[in-house]
């Protein structure tokens, strides 16, 4: 599953989002989520993707900007 | 007896059997075991171990938002508590009783949330931790969980004296009501920790049962000959505890009195029990409730099933009781709902207020050969009625040596 994608459907079914608010535009804030359910979204995207995502990365505002970083960083992976 | 008249006016059960109370009350006294043998941990490291899982999913009981700050005991804690405020009628829309007090039992906490944590620590190499780990961990998880839910502004306490914590956390509660501090208490246990490494460390201990492996569900029996130690269990019960006063101005039916606590140390070893704490606990609590052991109809026993233990508690039993420990039942309902540790106290009162209020008592499974050093009237296998039971008591003797005894009476 793509990362968009993963983060779309936690969004959904872990923090109870509506599925029509999710779009890769949206900016996580206004999905009404706080900031503690922010940090918890990049955590379950590490232990899904099993990546690290370092302090100074972790700087966005949409879901598409999240999406993104998340790429980059599995990509990075080691093998 | 001393002091304002408690009684328990709700009830609510997250447990091996099941929530609503009759049919919880239902199976046990139909000799129902829940105990299931289950694969438990990584493919590396998995075993098949006998436990007394429920099967639950707070579904919209609890905001998808809220559920992710709780770890499983306080998820249950808190659909337990909802059960107990409807069943009291003081649930209005999601609020309790604004000046509630939350008196709660809980061993380890969010012990799947710590297992994970440390998971990803060690084996991963992630350095940085959730947030929220902290407040998942911690063994107030469900007293604060239970209190921001239902917006409960009393005081919110947590008791930890492993097998003995929510009946101490009850006998509390009925103190504070009882000495005029409170006027309503939420007051239970709650206890997840069916995690496969919690459940590696039980084993360690050596006081598990083996599995029967014709009929593992029968592998718990406390009392019986065969026994060979306890089975794991997990789940919340909740009871609200009202003054008199209270109950009777808001024209509540009360479902049983609290009339009487006791409470003491064994000072003695770690893990195996002593008679003379057992029954000091036993004699202060009769004290307290200003009753004599020969009107106590029945004993929820706190026996376990281990070989060492199940035969102290009945001798300090007779110890207090003399000639009546002839007549009273002793049944240990660990044998279908396995113990629950920090959460085993309340479900145990729970049940013994529904024997109360039915009039019945629940049996000790599996008891088809009984240890003549436990010779008293266990209820083998079957529950039966009991037309004349005004009086009840119910046990929980701790590792570390605490004990507790609640004594009840029929509302």
């Amino acid at each position: 599953m793509g990362t968009y994608a993963f983060l779309a459907e936690t969004l959904n079914t872990k923090y109870g989002v509506d599925q029509e608010a999710i779009k890769p535009e949206t900016a996580l804030r206004e999905l009404g989520l706080d900031s503690l359910s922010v940090v918890e979204l990049l955590f379950d995207a590490e232990d899904e993707f099993g990546i690290e995502v370092p302090e100074e990365r972790a700087v966005f505002h949409t879901l598409g900007e999240a999406a993104a970083i998340l790429d980059e960083l599995v990509l990075a992976k080691e093998p | 007896m001393r002091g304002r008249r408690v009684f328990v006016t709700g009830l609510g059960f997250v447990s091996p059997h099941g929530e609503r109370p009759s049919e919880v009350f239902e199976r046990l006294c139909l000799g129902e075991s829940a105990i299931r043998l289950v694969r438990s941990g990584t493919a590396e490291l998995g075993a098949d171990v006998l436990l007394a899982r429920v099967d639950f999913e707070p579904g919209n009981r609890i905001a998808k938002q809220d559920q992710v700050q709780m770890a499983r005991a306080a998820q249950m804690a808190v659909v337990a508590t909802r059960g107990a405020l409807e069943h009291a009628g003081l649930l209005v829309d999601v609020d309790g009783p604004e000046e509630a007090a939350v008196y709660m039992g809980c061993g380890l906490g969010g012990a799947e949330i710590l297992q994970h944590s440390y998971g990803r620590y060690f084996l991963r190499g992630n350095r940085r931790f959730r947030p929220t780990t902290v407040p998942l961990i911690m063994a107030n998880g469900p007293a604060s969980q239970v209190s921001m839910r239902f917006r409960l502004r009393g005081p919110a306490q947590t008791y930890s004296i492993a097998c003995a914590s929510s009946s101490v956390a009850i006998g509390e509660a009925f103190r504070s009501i009882r000495d005029g501090y409170a006027e309503v208490c939420v007051a239970g246990g709650a206890e997840a920790m069916l995690n496969d490494a919690s459940v590696a460390a039980w084993q360690g201990l050596g006081v598990i049962a083996q599995h029967r492996s014709d009929t593992p569900s029968t592998s718990c029996r406390p009392f019986d000959l065969e026994r060979t130690g306890l089975v794991l269990g997990e789940g919340a019960a909740t009871l609200i505890l009202e003054s008199a006063q209270r109950t009777a101005e808001r024209g509540a039916k009360p479902l049983a009195e609290i009339v009487g606590f006791g409470a003491s140390s064994d000072a003695h070893h770690l893990t195996d029990p002593a008679t003379d704490g057992q029954e000091r606990a036993i004699r202060m609590a009769l004290l307290d409730a200003g009753v004599p052991a020969s009107r106590i109809g029945y004993v929820n026993a706190h026996a376990t099933g281990t070989k060492a233990g199940d035969p102290v508690e009945i001798e300090a039993i007779k110890r207090v009781f003399g000639a009546a420990a002839r007549e009273v039942a002793v049944s240990s309902t660990k044998s279908m709902h396995g113990h629950l540790v920090g959460a085993s106290g309340a479900l145990e009162c729970a049940i013994t207020v529904l024997a109360l209020h039915e009039r019945r008592v629940p049996p000790t499974a599996n008891l088809t050969a009984p240890d003549p050093e436990c010779d008293l009237d266990c209820v083998p296998v079957v529950g039966r009625d009991a037309p004349d039971l005004e009086f009840a008591m119910s046990n929980s003797f701790a590792f570390g040596g605490s004990n507790a005894t609640l004594v009840l009476r029929r509302a």
